[in-house]
This record gives structure tokens, C-alpha cells and sequence, in this order.
């Protein structure tokens, strides 16, 4: 009977609970959907993308508010497109506006503290081009929008690589470099490529690899030369010498890998 | 009773290998593999003869019927709760045990052993659970199990390590109690609470760096093992779990004394489980007030990591969870108070302070409602109208951070204020200085609430960045007061009169089940605010590195996740009243064969 009167209280506490869990708001939240970004997209088109992305994707407003008269933990933007002509000496509105974005913490305004992400990385990681209609939008806010989609902002050009749909892979150990490079050397790729300088030999330097191919864009390089070739550098080459060599025939997959990632790693540093 | 030991030392053997396996099984597949899941076109790979291991393609794996993200929510949840209550219950049982040994009371001794025979049982759950989580990890999220194994696969041989150890410590500990010398059983004791702390912190890593990725390069690429190690909430996560276990551990050993209690044969066995049920719930209420000081600290760094994840936390996605985490913290506040309130009642001289209860009362619900009032940030229209504005309609400006945070401070210094009411009521002190320290100790409690107080208010006028730092000098204000408080009790008290004794045993049931209460809110708000910790990342599997792109990469409505929780803390009291119940074996006679009377 105890037990019994024991498990009824059990179930009755916690049916409680889940009921104030029914109790409030209920709000299912889907990541951010991509906006369409059109070339051709006139100013006041810009402005409607851009307040869409600020209230979405950009989470702009998850910090900022507009037009409110609490004092929140980030500025109002309430007029924004004006007032961000004086926020700091000698920097015109969408040259300050821009800085906000790529760079936020370069200048903090005065009574808050630094702490913007800057969003043209993860995990926001709005593109230049959502950006611009971000700008647009600001703009409109106590200003008359000036951007156009053909607009070079100040910062603009680093977008993240890393869209991160894909999982990030660890750097290769000293260990597995030095067998990435032994591997290179005895299948004689550094007699056409060098792995140490900007210098062009038989074939394009790969000191900076990593930073200008991907890795499936590698694994091609490697495994089908003449799918794409370095301007400058004649086609063929590479393939016959592989395959007069018996390259293909010799190599294994974990060989294959390990120089991948290793050349992945170069980034011209 | 031979038998269950033996079945439950197997289990655990089994359990143990299983877990080791597990893991580095899982450490080899990646190391074999090498670097996962290379962007390899499938036109590059097939000329290339390339086939990569078949678990780098497959990104997820369906979980019938309730889905991927619910089965790994309730394994994870239970394995947690398990792995609490079993990193918990040594802490205080040492403590506990070397109290005995200091005043020579064996009853502390004896207490401290039953606070351990749940231990047993309760290990082969955890380890069992933490190797199902582990299968069901590799199995349905491979993508994220192997990017995991990759910037941690270091750190998994320690963990089977410690593993091991503490398999050997804490059965050493339970089988070897009263088999050695004091001072070497308590050193066991300390070694298993060593060991334990350790693997905690190794796998408070894992799920910290999932929130607040550190050590890794722009691309997600491991840089360095221990920055990866020491996150931002890494360290904050240590403390708040630690003090958070053993308020958990303290509430499932009063539940357990409360269950035994009500179901109890004889005077003596009542008043035994009275006061274990008592010595738990001072373990868990001792806890729960530095707790929130924790979760502050917590908070703060996942601000200091990314502003916009602390948004989402308290003023986003996630306002309105701490509305209900305000409901459960409340009522865990008012359940604790009500115990202290109806135990006084044994005890003889503690009349005098009845008077009091019920003005402790009021200030507990004025504080639980300012707590509980509901102000959203950045309430959406439908909210905003539920609420008739931003602001609650009845409580108004006070469901604003200045408010709540003057609250709970005032909430934790009224449940101080509980238990000194409590300890003082059977004595009386005889210091000649007595008088003096009553008035130093009345003075502190003023002094800190109308500091904190004007403290909340003045909040309301200044800027952000000045407010968000007033919550620190209100926190420190009340540590500082139960610290003078406490320093001036305890020599005031030392010597006290006796004015009455304690009848242990002579509680009505109700307050048992307020220890049922309090253990079941905690369990529920541990499955909470560890949905907040996870969910916080929402559409990411590690935060800004791996995004979720499951079927699952949504955050549920928080009536589904309160569903989640639900389910969740029922099976678990579910596998407790297992334990419980293995646990009470050990106490029962041997099974005999009834004698028959055969004829010669």
C-alpha cells in the first residue's frame, strides 16, 4: 500500500511538471533558412531581404532592439542610418556600419560592452551578399539606403570557408606529416612541386595547397590531373608521369589520405 | 544475499568490459579510418578505388518510433542522473563516515555504510547506461561520434583508466567497510571520490566543448588537445556539477531513508530512518544554496564565450524555460522549509520559535513569486499578448533580472535562516556573549537584505553594463553573511543547555513526502536545465563548427522537451525503486527450506 501511495505521489509530481512545461509559450525554433540574393536586386528590394535577415538568419534582433526604450544589453538601432555617420570620427555611415559588422569590436559604443560575434562567420555566417541587404536595411532605419548590390563594403571578401555542413577534420600529428612528406618524396612529387616556397618548378608550388584547394579538389589534382589545370602549367604532364611511374598501381588508400590531409594542412604560412 | 552480490559484482564486470570495449573500439575505427570524412566526390573515390569506410558516409541512423534525438536524450539523461547519485553519495559518505570516526559515534559510521549500499547497484546502472549511450552514439551519429574521437581520442585511454580504478575503489570501499583500519577505509574513500571527480571531468569536456568549441582552428581542425580540454564553461560546468551531484545524491538518500521510514516495523527503525532522511536532506539543501551561485558563474562564462548563445540562453529561445526552472527551484526552496518547519515540531524547546514560521513562509512565497514572474526579452507578439505586454500583467517591472536575482538571494538567505531556526531548537546557548552575538548575527541578515535590495532596485536605473554586474556584490553579500553567521553559531552553540531531546522518528508521513518531493524535483530539473545546456546549441551539433543537419535540427517546443523530462525522471525513479529494492535485501534473513516433519 505504501508503495502503491508512493508511486501515485511520483507520478503526481510529475505530471505536474510536465503541465507547467504545457503552461508556457510553446515555440518550435528551425535554423535559419537561407534568403535568395539576387544581383539584380534593386535597393528597396535590398531592405526587405535585409530586415528579413536581420530578424532571422543575421539574429540581429535576438540582441538588439528596435525603437525600444529599455536599456538593453546592445545599442537601439532606432536610427540607426544616422547616427552611425558620428559614431566615430573620420568613418562615414556604411563605412562604420560595415566595421560593425565584420570587425564589431573595433569600436564598442560608449555605455556597452564588447561582445558581437562578427557574423560573416559561424555561426551566423551571413555571405557578403546578406550582408549588403543587412546594410540596406540599417540604412533605412533614419537614413535613405545607399547600397546596391554592386557595393564593396569595408571587410567584405573574407567570408568563413566553413559552412560546416561538413565535419571539420584534425590537422595531421608531426608524425603523420613527416610521413606525408617521406611518401611525397618516394613518389617523387617534389621534384615538380615544392612543398616549402612560393616557387614554381615543373608544376605550381603546394607550400600553399590547403589554402587554395579543398580536399576533394585535391584528391582530384592527385587522382585526375587534367581535370583541372593550373593556368601557366602545361596539361598532361603530371599524368603521364604518374602513371609511367605506376603510381596509381602502387599507391594505397591510407597513402592517398595521409598525403591529402597533409597537404590540406598547407596554408602558405 | 550471497547471490545478488555475486550477480551484481558480475554485472558490473560486464559492464566494465563492455564500457572499455566500447570505447576504445571506437577510438580504433577513427584512428584506423584517419582523419574523417574527407569531402571525397564519389566520381574522385571510384577512380581512385577509394572506398571509404561505410560509417564516414553515413552522416545519421533512425531510431524507430521516438527518433534519434529522443533515445539519446533519455539514455544520456538517465546515465547522468545514475552518474550523479553515484559520484555524490561518496562525497557525503565520506564526510559522513569521518565524522564517526572524529566523535567515535558509531552511528555515523553505520549511516555512512547505508548511504553506500545503494552505491552498488546503482554503479552497474551507470556503467551500463554510459555504455548504451556510447553504442548508440557510434550508431546513430557517426558524423559527430567521429569528429568527437578525433580532437578527444586522448583523452579516452585515461577515462577507461579512471574507470577501471573506480571500479576497484568503490567496491573495495563498500565490501572492505569495518575489514580496515579507519584511517585506511577512509582513504579508500578518498581515492574513489578522487578518481570519480576525475572521469567527471573528463566527460564534462566533451559535452563543454560541444558548446563552447576551443583549441580547434577556424575550420574546426584540432589545434591543442587542452585549450580543447579547457573550454569556457568547462571549468564552470566542474564546479556546478559537482555541487549539483551532491544535492541530487543528498535528496535520492533522503528518499530512500523516506521509503524505508514509511515502511518501517518498530520505533527504533523509524527513528533511524528520521534521521537519515534528515542528514540527507541537509546534505542536498547544504548544496542547493551555493548552487545558484554556480549557475551564475556558468552563466557568465557562456556570455564571456559568445553573447549571442548567452542571449539565446536567458533572453531567447530559452526565456521561458526559466520560468519553469523557477516554478521547480521554488518549490524544491518551499518543500525544503516545509521539512525544517514540521521536523521542529519533534523537537522539544522548538515551540518558541513557531511563531516565526510563518513570517519565513511569507518572505518564501513573496521571493518564489518575483522568481517565477515571467518577462521576455524579446517576447514574441503571441507571447507579448498572453502577457498582455512585455512585462506580466499583475507582477509587472519585476520579472526583470534586478528583481529575480534579489529574489533568489533573499530565498536562500530565508532557508538559512530555516535551518539555524532549526538547529538552535532544543539548546540554548550559555556563552556570557550570547546576547552580543545574537544582536552581530540580526544585524548581518538587515544589513545583507537591505544591501541586496537596494542593490535590485538600483538596477533598474542604470545602464546594462553596470546592472549585469550587480548580481556579483549581492552574491557575495549573502556568502558573506552565512559565513559570519555561521562562524559566530557555532562557538555560541558549542556548549549549549539542553533544553529538550529530539524524538527522532515522531514525523507525520507528510514529511516524507516532502523528501519524495524535493528528490523528484531535483531529478525533474536536472533533466531541465540539462535539455538547456544541450538544446542551447540548437541547430548545432558542436556550436559554429558542425551544424545538425538531421531530420532533428530543431528546437522543440518546451512542452515536448518537459514531455522528454517526464518520461525521462519516471524511469529513473522507476530503475531507483529497483535499487531500492535490491538494496533492502541485504537487511532480509537468508531463504531457508521450510522443515517438514517426516516420519521416521
Amino acid at each position: 500500500m505504501t508503495a502503491l501511495k508512493i508511486l501515485i505521489f511520483t507520478v503526481g509530481v510529475v505530471a505536474f511538471y510536465a503541465y507547467v512545461g504545457q503552461m508556457v509559450p510553446q515555440k518550435e525554433t528551425h535554423p535559419p533558412e537561407n534568403t535568395e540574393i539576387r544581383a539584380d536586386m534593386t535597393t528597396d528590394e535590398m531592405v526587405e531581404v535585409g530586415k528579413e535577415i536581420a530578424g532571422g538568419k543575421g539574429t540581429c534582433l535576438t540582441c538588439h532592439t528596435i525603437g525600444s526604450q529599455e536599456a538593453g544589453r546592445f545599442p537601439d538601432l532606432a536610427g540607426i542610418g544616422d547616427k552611425a555617420s558620428t559614431r566615430k570620427a573620420g568613418m562615414s555611415a556604411l563605412d562604420y556600419l560595415a566595421e560593425s559588422i565584420y570587425d564589431p569590436n573595433a569600436h564598442v559604443t560608449e555605455g556597452f560592452l564588447p561582445g558581437m560575434p562578427p557574423i560573416h562567420k559561424p555561426p551566423i555566417g551571413l555571405s557578403d551578399g546578406e550582408i549588403l541587404t543587412v546594410v540596406a536595411y540599417l540604412q533605412s532605419l533614419g537614413s535613405t539606403p545607399t547600397v546596391t548590390m554592386e557595393t564593396r563594403l569595408l571587410g567584405a571578401g573574407q567570408e568563413a570557408d566553413a559552412a560546416s555542413d561538413v565535419a571539420p577534420v584534425a590537422t595531421t600529428s608531426p608524425g603523420e606529416a613527416d610521413a606525408a612528406k617521406a611518401l611525397l618524396t618516394s613518389y617523387m612529387c617534389i621534384t615538380c612541386h615544392k612543398l616549402d616556397g612560393p616557387e614554381k618548378l615543373v608544376g605550381p608550388s603546394l607550400h600553399d595547397a590547403g589554402a587554395r584547394l579543398n580536399r576533394a579538389a585535391l584528391y582530384e589534382s592527385i587522382l585526375d590531373p587534367d581535370a583541372t589545370v593550373a593556368t601557366g602549367f602545361p596539361p598532361g604532364v603530371m599524368t603521364v608521369t604518374l602513371k609511367g611511374m605506376g603510381f596509381y598501381d602502387k599507391v594505397s588508400v591510407d597513402e592517398l589520405k595521409l598525403m591529402v590531409s597533409f597537404l590540406a594542412s598547407l596554408k602558405g604560412e | 544475499m550471497r547471490g545478488a552480490s555475486t550477480c551484481n559484482r558480475g554485472t558490473t564486470v560486464v559492464c566494465l568490459l563492455l564500457c572499455v570495449v566500447c570505447v576504445l573500439t571506437t577510438g580504433l575505427q577513427v584512428d584506423a579510418a584517419g582523419p574523417q570524412t574527407e569531402i571525397v566526390t564519389e566520381e574522385v573515390a571510384a577512380a581512385a578505388g577509394v572506398t571509404p569506410a561505410t560509417a564516414g558516409d553515413v552522416e545519421y541512423r533512425a531510431f524507430p518510433v521516438v527518433g534519434s534525438r529522443v533515445a539519446i536524450w533519455v539514455v544520456a539523461q538517465l546515465h547522468l542522473m545514475f552518474a550523479a547519485f553515484v559520484l555524490a553519495v561518496p562525497m557525503f559518505a565520506l564526510i559522513i563516515e569521518f565524522i564517526g570516526y572524529r566523535t567515535g559515534d558509531k552511528r555515523y559510521d553505520a549511516l555512512a555504510h547505508e548511504f553506500t549500499k545503494l552505491l552498488s547497484v546503482s554503479f552497474s546502472f551507470t556503467a551500463t547506461l554510459g555504455a548504451l549511450l556510447t553504442f548508440m552514439l557510434v550508431i546513430l551519429y557517426p558524423r559527430l561520434t567521429q569528429y568527437m574521437m578525433a580532437i578527444f581520442s586522448w583523452t579516452f585511454f585515461p577515462y577507461a583508466l579512471l574507470f577501471f580504478a573506480e571500479a576497484g575503489f568503490l567496491y573495495t570501499y563498500y565490501y572492505g567497510w569495518g575489514k580496515f583500519s579507519p584511517r585506511v577505509h577512509l582513504a579508500l574513500g578518498l581515492g574513489l571520490n578522487i578518481v570519480g571527480t576525475a572521469l567527471m571531468f573528463i566527460a564534462n569536456a566533451w559535452l563543454a566543448f560541444m558548446n563552447s568549441p576551443n583549441g580547434i582552428s577556424e575550420s574546426g581542425a584540432l589545434v591543442n588537445v587542452w585549450e580543447a580540454i579547457d573550454n569556457f564553461i568547462w571549468m564552470p560546468i566542474n564546479v556546478h556539477r559537482v555541487i549539483a551531484n551532491v544535492a541530487f545524491g543528498g535528496s535520492i538518500g533522503a528518499a530512500y531513508a523516506a521509503y524505508k521510514f514509511l515502511g518501517a516495523q518498530s520505533d527504533e527503525e523509524r527513528a533511524h530512518y528520521d534521521w537519515m532522511g534528515y542528514v540527507g536532506n541537509v546534505v542536498a539543501i547544504s548544496a542547493l544554496l551555493p548552487l545558484p551561485f554556480a549557475g551564475y558563474w556558468l552563466g557568465k562564462e557562456v556570455y564571456a564565450y559568445s553573447q549571442s548563445l548567452g542571449i539565446t540562453l536567458m533572453g531567447g529561445t530559452f526565456s521561458w524555460l526559466f520560468i519553469i526552472q523557477a516554478v521547480l527551484i521554488g518549490n524544491l526552496f518551499l518543500a525544503a522549509n516545509y521539512y525544517l518547519w514540521v521536523g521542529m515540531e519533534r523537537i522539544e524547546g522548538a515551540e518558541r520559535f513557531r511563531k516565526f514560521i510563518k513570517y519565513l513562509l511569507a518572505s518564501v512565497t513573496i521571493c518564489f513569486l518575483v522568481w517565477a514572474t515571467p518577462h521576455s526579452l524579446v517576447a514574441s507578439i503571441a507571447e507579448a499578448r498572453k502577457m498582455g505586454g512585455a512585462h506580466h500583467p499583475a507582477m509587472g517591472v519585476l520579472g526583470v533580472m534586478s528583481a529575480k536575482n534579489t529574489a533568489v538571494n533573499i530565498l536562500i538567505l530565508t532557508t538559512f535562516l530555516s535551518f539555524l531556526l532549526y538547529r538552535r531548537g532544543n539548546k540554548e546557548a550559555t556563552v556570557s556573549w550570547a546576547k552580543t552575538g545574537n544582536t552581530i548575527q540580526f544585524a548581518t541578515f538587515v544589513t545583507v537584505v537591505a544591501f541586496v535590495v537596494f542593490l535590485g532596485v538600483y538596477g533598474y536605473f542604470v545602464e546594462a553594463k553596470v546592472r549585469i554586474g550587480l548580481s556579483v556584490p549581492q552574491v557575495l553579500s549573502v556568502l558573506l553573511a552565512m559565513a559570519v553567521v555561521t562562524a559566530i553559531d557555532i562557538p555560541m552553540f558549542k556548549n549549549a543547555r539542553i533544553r529538550g531531546s529530539i524524538d527522532w522518528g515522531k514525523m507525520p508521513a507528510r514529511s516524507q513526502y516532502a523528501l519524495f518531493f524535493i528528490a523528484i524535483t531535483f531529478a525533474w530539473t536536472m533533466g531541465l536545465m540539462g535539455y538547456v545546456r544541450a538544446g542551447l546549441r540548437q541547430h548545432w551539433h558542436v556550436y559554429g563548427v558542425m551544424r545538425d543537419t538531421s531530420v532533428d535540427a530543431f528546437t522543440p517546443t518546451l512542452g515536448f522537451a518537459a514531455g522528454v523530462v517526464s518520461v525521462t525522471v519516471l524511469i529513473f525513479f522507476t530503475f531507483i525503486a529497483i535499487v531500492f529494492w535490491l538494496s533492502g535485501l541485504t537487511s532480509k534473513k537468508d531463504w531457508q527450506a521450510e522443515r517438514l516433519d517426516v516420519p521416521t
